[in-house]
This record gives structure tokens, C-alpha cells and sequence, in this order.
């Protein structure tokens, strides 16, 4: 159980992420939903023990991740937002290198890789150097990491960015079956349809506050709106997206 | 005068505002700034930092030079009148083969950035401009980047050196005319340096496809540098070669032709040689910049245009040379991240090219010295024969040794990919401390994988097995020591931090670098000389070592837990 408990942290004098709270139990997933700057790395770099917050604490079975870091890492995947790499490593060699300082048995990080090379359709170019991978390969080869020492908690932060539609689909399906094996997943993403259609649960933040919080459907019915989308417009945007639209078309066509 | 900088200046800025002139500060940006992407964690100096490194060598050359003709001095050592004219010319030799030799390691640092590339491509020809802008805008950055290195390497020099030498005579019209005679010689030396590798760099980039330019870059820069390095040797000859007629042809060639043009100006132009060599020197100016602008014209033809045509090749390929056998000899007694991080970390040195030029480098100074010792005046035959082996002989590995152990510590502090470290930050925690233990290891094997079979083989052959083993043992122990050394607060994963900001006592580093190669290649070759006479006497390293490693260790054992636990500087921007 990943909880975090009245999570704030400012740089300086400017407050990034203020008394956010959740619970999320095994099998759930939890989305979390905000625009720029509304403090979701932070949350992020909170809940993967790099950054200590300035008040509250995050707690994995209920013991403050901070007092065995190296043990809540070994439970814990990650997929960071941009897939940096090292370029110059290959496929195989980062997976290794990864499978490696996870100290996974030799014979399990062999047939992991594997697999999942094979899987992920990178089998192929595993011999090749991740500087000339596409960026939805290079997304392929953060997701294996992640996955395969087998972490408890997942936390995928725009795990699809870059992804081709079979991929993402993929992805998607998997999230879904982790979930259904108990694996917690806390899903950091933009794309409002997939939260929609994987996170059991729901979190919305607005100026590093959270503005709305819950299962998804019980989110949906108290804003009283169908799509997620449209919850997400009431919630956070303060501005008509349709005439902000049609105001740059004013600009561009009268320049 | 008011008036026409106001035109000036006007013209300028409407200069500025056309398209050629936005690509030049583009370009010029570029080579200055390097053609890194912003958040990419090159070497990033700022322009101060870098005129100033080139600056340097010519104002510590200079302030010598105060040492030996400085009129006090001189008067304190009962030296008399001299002509300074004959009596510098070694010394004039020294400043143009110094700058030479600057202006050319700093054209090769900025190598990749005097080429438009393909990012220069996507971003500029989808524009409505016109190649014609874009080659033009290039070349004027290019020339702008030969002057400006041209000018600040001998600044100093043009003004300080003349200064010293005849500074204290009353004539101004002396000063004068050494200084414009010296002046001529450095800055043409500097210009011709410049054209010389970016000549080189261009005939590469023209003649060979795009990814074998790549490949074979680091090589050929490599080669160049050696080149650079061989003609400061040269110095220690340079009166055997100028005064000497059966020397002649040798003269006309660069960097001995530059020294020709002083002399004209100094009034020795009527002198056939003297003629000869400056004529050869103008000459081989010309021709290397002619040589240059057909180079920079064809590969722009060749490479940059065709950039769409070419795949993009990503970094450099996987390096050929394989480690595998001495490397998982030296990993396996290593924890699986430690095995991890040594991989990383072998991978990075031979694979990042940045990292692979640092190394380069320093493998050439070592070369180089190497060299120059197995040239003394001793003769090669000599060093190799005898009872014993020679001081020569027993210094070469420590040399080797010396600047590979030091290169590789250096470029330890040289990031690579910051933004990709998290996957370091997320898997390994402050409390883990055996980074040095990580680093011990590479530095070992990168050195003694090789240097200690090559020393064994060496010797046996001229000396048999008990000085082989001698020699071989002292090798590893004092390599070791070094490494020890070398590593004393290192507590980092090499590449994954900030580079260190350039510090008040980073000058300091550098004469203990300097001082340290003395003491490492001159006294422990020494005193190995001498333990090889009587090979008991090499017991006497033991104890030595001993004292060094454990003090080392003890001294680290007294440190606060907090000062050995792995740092990750902090970035302003990371991936995360």
C-alpha cells in the first residue's frame, strides 16, 4: 500500500505541491491529472524518494519510504516523463546495466530481457545503440526497465508519449492486467481518454492543490459531467478553450 | 571619428537584421558556445573562461622569458650586452610552435562545431533562406573564429616578450621593430595552425561518407594532436636546424619558416635563407587557406546538402575494441551494482567521444613524452642495452601510466547525458559507498591491462626474468599508489555529476598535476634504477606502498560518513 500523507513541498518561498493526501491500495490505479506546473513531477520525484518533502511523508506498508529507500526501490518501477538514456549504450546493455543495479539473479535477468525484448518488439535492434532509437523505442526500453524486476508499485509518468498506436494499446491492456495481478500504479499522464479508461481512481490538481479526488465515476457524477474531459475543462482551465482557439486564428490570419 | 562609429554601428545593426547577418551570430554562437543541444552537459565554458585558457600559455611563456632577459637578472647573474636579435631566436622558436600548438589543440576541440550539421539543416533550409547565406554566413564565422584564436593566443606574448627582452634599452624604435618581427611570425604561425586542421578537417569531410567522417574523426584529430605535440619537441632542436646550412630544406618547412619571417623583419631579410624562409612560409599559408576554402566548398557540396539524403547515423557506433577478457577478470569480484556501474563506466570511456578525446589527449602528452625520452641524447640503442635497464627504459611506463591513470580521473569529472542519471539516482542511495571501489577498478584495468604485460615482455626480452618481474611489480605497485591517489575524496559515479565549476585553486591542480608527473616519472624511475641494480634493494617499495595506501586509508577512516556518501550534484533542469 502506497500511501502519501499531507505531501507538501515549496522551493524557497514558492510552494510547488500543497497537503496532498491519498491512500492507493494493490490493484488500484490511480490517475493523476493536472496541467503544467501544478506540481505533478514534484509529486513524482516526492513518491520516488528523490526529493524529501517539506512537510507530510509517503509511507509504502505503512513505513516512511525514507528510512529503507533502497528496500522501497526494489518494490518500486518507474517510468519517467522523457526517456533519457544513455546513447551510446545498447539496448541489451541498458536493460542489463538496469537489471544489474536491481541486482536481479543472472538467470532471471536473462530470460526477463529476453522475453521481453521479444515482447516489446525490440528483439531485433537490441544490439543497437539507444542514440538511434525512435523515441517510441526508447519509451519501450524505460517500460521494460520498469517492468522487469517484477516492482509492486508502478509509477508511470506519460508512459504512452511517443508510443505507436499498437504500443500504446498494448500499454494500455497491460496496465489493466498488472492492475488485475495487484500491482498498485499511480499514472501520471495528459491524455485524458486513457486515464479515463485505466485509473480506477482520480486525482486532479490545480496550482500544486488537489482540486478533485476519488474513483473516477464518483469524480465524474459529483462535477456532473459525462467525459472526463469535461471535467477536467470545469475543473482546471480558467479560460474558454474554443475562443482562445478562435482568437489565435484571429492573430495569425490578421499579421 | 564620433561620426563614422555611428555609422558603423548603424550599418551593424542594420546589418544584423538581413538573414546573413542573423546566421553569422548563429554560427558564431555555435563555435563558441560548442554545437552541444542546450541541457546536454558538455564542457561548458563560458567565453571569458575559454579566452583566458587560451590566453595563458602565452602570458606563462612570456613571464619566463622576464626570468631570462629581465635586465636586473641578467645584471645579478654578470651577464653582459647581448644581440637580441640572435640571442632569442630559440625563444621566438618556443612562441611560435607554442602558438601553434594552442590555436590547433583549440581549433581541434571546437572540430565538430565548423561544420554545419544536420541540425543546422532541419532548422535552417526549411527557412526561406539560401544556401548561399547559410555557406557564406559559416565561412564568416569560420574566419571570425581563426582571428579571434588567432589574436587572443598571442596577445599576451606580442606585447610581454618583446617587452622583456628589450624593454629596458632606450631605443623605441628596437622595441618596435622586435616586437612587429615577433608579432608577424606568432600570428601567421596561429593562422596557419588554424587553416591547417580545419583544411584537414575538411578534405575528410569531403572525401570520405559521411559516417566513415565520423568513425575516423577522433582518429585523425588524434593524429593531429600528436603532430602539434611533436613540433614542441622539435623546440630543444631548433639552433641544430637554423643555424646549420646542411639543414636547409628542413627550414623551409613549418613551423622553422615562421621564424624566417621574424628574422625579415628584424632586417635579416637580405639573407638567402632567411629570404627562402619567408617566402616558404607565406606560401604555405597560402596554400593551406586555399587548400581550406576548397575543402570547406567541396563538403559543403558533399555533406551538407546531401544530409537528406544520408540516414541520420545517431552517436557514434559500439567501439571495436573489447575489454571483455581483463574486464570480467577485474569485475568479478564486484556486488552487481558495482558490476553495473564498472560497466558503465568502461562503456562511457570508449564509447562517448568526448570522453574518448580527453583520453586521446592525454594518451598523446604521454606518447609524446615517452618518445622524447627514448630520443634523449643517450641514443635508443643505448637505453636498450646494458646489465640493468636503463633510466629511459624503466621511465616510459611510468610516463604511460601516469597519463593514462590522470586522463582517465579527468575525464571522470566530465558528465555525460546528466539527464539520463536518474536511473543511478533511483537505484542507488547516498549510503552507498562504493563508487571508489568502482572507479579503482577501471582505472586499474584501462592501465595495467596492458601497460604490465608489455613492461614484463619488455624487459624479459633485453633483461630476463628477474628484472622482468621487478620491473613489472613495481609497475602494478606504483600504479596503484597513484590510483590511491588519484581517487582520495573521489565519492561520485564517474560522468553522472555536474562538471566541477572552474575554482579559485584549479590553477593549483594543475602544477600538482605537473609537479606530480615529475615526481612519479623522474624520482620513481630513479630510485627503480637503483633498486634494479641490486634487486634486493627493491624491497624498499613495499614499505613505501604500504605507507601510502594505508595512510590513505586511515586518513579516510577518520572522515565524517556524511563525506563519503555518493553525491549527485543537483541540476537546474533534469528529466525528471
Amino acid at each position: 500500500m502506497l500511501e502519501a500523507r499531507g505531501l507538501s513541498k515549496s522551493y524557497g518561498s514558492v510552494p510547488a505541491v500543497r497537503n496532498i493526501s491519498f491512500c492507493l491500495m494493490p490493484g488500484q490505479v490511480l490517475g493523476y491529472l493536472g496541467p503544467n506546473g501544478s506540481g505533478k513531477s514534484t509529486t513524482v520525484k516526492m513518491l520516488i524518494g528523490l526529493l524529501e518533502p517539506s512537510q507530510g511523508q509517503v509511507l509504502y506498508d505503512g513505513r516512511d519510504i525514507h528510512t529503507d529507500l533502497a528496500a522501497y526501490r526494489k518494490c518500486l518501477g518507474y517510468v519517467p516523463e522523457e526517456a533519457n538514456l544513455y546513447p551510446y549504450l545498447t539496448g541489451e546493455e541498458y536493460l542489463d546495466m538496469v537489471a544489474m543495479l536491481r541486482a536481479m539473479p543472472e538467470v532471471r535477468k536473462r530470460r526477463t530481457i529476453r522475453a521481453l525484448l521479444q515482447l516489446f518488439s525490440l528483439w531485433p535492434h537490441r544490439h543497437v545503440t539507444l542514440g538511434s532509437y525512435s523515441k517510441g523505442m526508447r519509451q519501450r526500453i524505460i517500460l521494460i526497465a520498469a517492468l522487469m524486476d517484477n516492482p509492486d508499485v508502478l509509477i508511470l509518468d506519460e508512459p504512452l508519449s511517443g508510443l505507436d498506436v499498437t504500443s500504446a494499446l498494448i500499454i494500455k491492456n497491460l496496465i489493466q492486467a498488472l492492475s488485475a495481478r495487484g500491482k498498485t500504479i499511480f499514472y501520471c499522464s495528459h491524455i485524458l481518454e486513457v486515464v479515463e479508461k485505466v485509473c480506477s481512481h482520480l486525482i486532479i490538481l490545480r496550482k500544486g492543490q488537489v482540486i478533485a479526488q476519488g474513483p473516477t465515476t464518483e469524480v465524474r457524477e459529483q462535477i456532473g459531467n459525462s467525459s472526463l474531459e469535461g471535467v477536467f475543462l470545469q475543473l482546471v482551465e480558467e479560460r474558454d478553450v474554443s475562443q482562445v482557439a478562435n482568437e489565435i486564428v484571429d492573430v495569425v490570419v490578421s499579421t | 571619428m564620433r561620426r563614422a562609429t555611428k555609422v558603423l554601428r548603424r550599418r551593424w545593426r542594420t546589418f544584423k537584421r538581413t538573414p546573413l547577418g542573423g546566421l553569422l551570430r548563429l554560427f558564431v554562437g555555435r563555435m563558441f558556445h560548442g554545437g552541444a543541444e542546450a541541457g546536454s552537459d558538455s564542457l561548458g565554458m563560458g567565453v571569458g573562461v575559454l579566452l583566458i585558457l587560451l590566453a595563458m600559455p602565452g602570458l606563462l611563456a612570456s613571464l619566463l622569458m622576464l626570468e631570462e632577459y629581465g635586465s636586473l637578472i641578467r645584471y645579478m647573474r654578470g651577464d653582459g650586452v647581448f644581440d637580441p636579435f640572435v640571442a632569442t631566436l630559440p625563444d621566438e622558436y618556443f612562441f611560435i610552435v607554442l602558438s601553434m600548438f594552442v590555436t590547433g589543440v583549440a581549433t581541434l576541440w571546437r572540430w565538430d562545431s565548423l561544420f554545419l550539421d544536420r541540425r543546422d539543416y532541419m532548422n535552417l533550409v526549411p527557412l526561406p533562406v539560401s544556401l548561399g547565406n547559410i555557406f557564406w554566413a559559416n565561412f564568416c564565422a569560420i574566419v571570425a573564429l581563426a582571428g579571434c584564436f588567432t589574436i587572443v593566443v598571442n596577445a599576451v606574448s606580442v606585447i610581454l616578450f618583446p617587452a622583456a627582452v628589450v624593454g629596458s634599452q632606450d631605443s623605441i624604435l628596437l622595441l618596435l621593430r622586435f616586437a612587429a618581427g615577433h608579432a608577424v611570425a606568432v600570428l601567421m604561425a596561429s593562422t596557419f595552425s588554424f587553416w591547417f586542421v580545419f583544411a584537414a578537417a575538411g578534405i575528410l569531410l569531403a572525401v570520405l561518407p559521411l559516417a566513415m567522417f565520423r568513425r575516423i574523426s577522433l582518429v585523425a584529430r588524434f593524429a593531429i594532436a600528436i603532430v602539434l605535440l611533436a613540433q614542441v619537441g622539435s623546440v630543444f632542436t631548433v639552433s641544430r636546424f637554423v643555424l646549420d646550412p646542411s639543414h636547409y630544406r628542413s627550414t623551409l618547412f613549418p613551423p622553422f619558416s615562421f621564424l624566417g619571417l621574424a628574422r625579415a623583419v628584424w632586417g635579416r631579410g637580405g639573407e638567402p635563407l632567411v629570404a627562402d624562409m619567408t617566402k616558404a612560409s607565406f606560401a604555405s599559408l597560402a596554400g593551406v587557406i586555399v587548400v581550406a576554402l576548397v575543402a570547406y566548398a567541396l563538403s559543403f557540396r558533399k555533406a551538407f546538402i546531401r544530409i537528406p539524403e544520408t540516414p541520420d547515423a545517431g552517436p557514434l557506433p559500439r567501439a571495436k575494441v573489447s575489454f571483455s577478457l581483463p574486464a570480467s577478470l577485474f569485475a568479478a569480484f564486484l556486488t552487481p551494482p558495482q558490476r553495473a556501474c564498472y560497466k558503465f563506466v568502461a562503456k562511457t570511456l570508449l564509447r562517448s567521444e568526448e570522453h574518448l578525446q580527453v583520453l586521446m589527449g592525454f594518451m598523446a602528452a604521454g606518447a609524446v613524452a615517452a618518445a622524447n625520452v627514448l630520443t634523449s641524447p643517450h641514443g635508443f640503442t643505448s637505453i636498450l642495452t646494458g646489465n640493468t635497464p636503463s633510466l629511459e627504459f624503466l621511465s616510459v611506463p611510468l610516463i604511460l601510466s601516469y597519463c593514462l591513470v590522470i586522463g582517465i580521473r579527468f575525464a571522470f569529472e566530465m558528465p555525460v547525458d546528466l539527464r539520463a542519471n536518474w536511473v543511478f539516482r533511483i537505484s542507488l542511495e547516498h549510503r552507498w559507498t562504493e563508487a571508489r571501489e568502482v572507479s579503482r577498478r577501471v582505472l586499474l584495468v584501462f592501465s595495467l591491462s596492458w601497460l604490465v604485460p608489455a613492461c614484463f615482455l619488455l624487459t624479459l626480452l633485453f633483461w630476463g626474468w628477474v628484472a622482468a618481474l621487478l620491473h613489472a611489480t613495481i609497475v602494478i605497485l606504483c600504479t596503484i599508489a597513484l590510483v590511491e591517489l588519484s581517487l582520495f575524496k573521489f565519492r561520485k559515479i564517474p560522468f553522472t555529476c555536474v562538471y566541477p565549476p572552474f575554482k579559485s585553486h584549479s590553477g593549483v591542480i594543475a602544477l600538482l598535476y605537473l609537479f606530480g608527473f615529475f615526481v612519479f616519472t623522474t624520482y620513481i624511475a630513479q630510485m627503480e634504477y637503483w633498486a634494479l641494480l641490486s634487486p634486493w634493494r627493491a624491497i624498499w617499495f613495499v614499505p613505501l606502498f604500504l605507507a601510502v595506501v594505508f595512510g590513505l586509508r586511515a586518513h579516510r577512516k577518520q572522515m565524517l560518513d556524511m563525506d563519503k556518501e555518493l553525491v549527485f550534484e543537483d541540476l537546474p533542469a533534469t528529466g525528471l
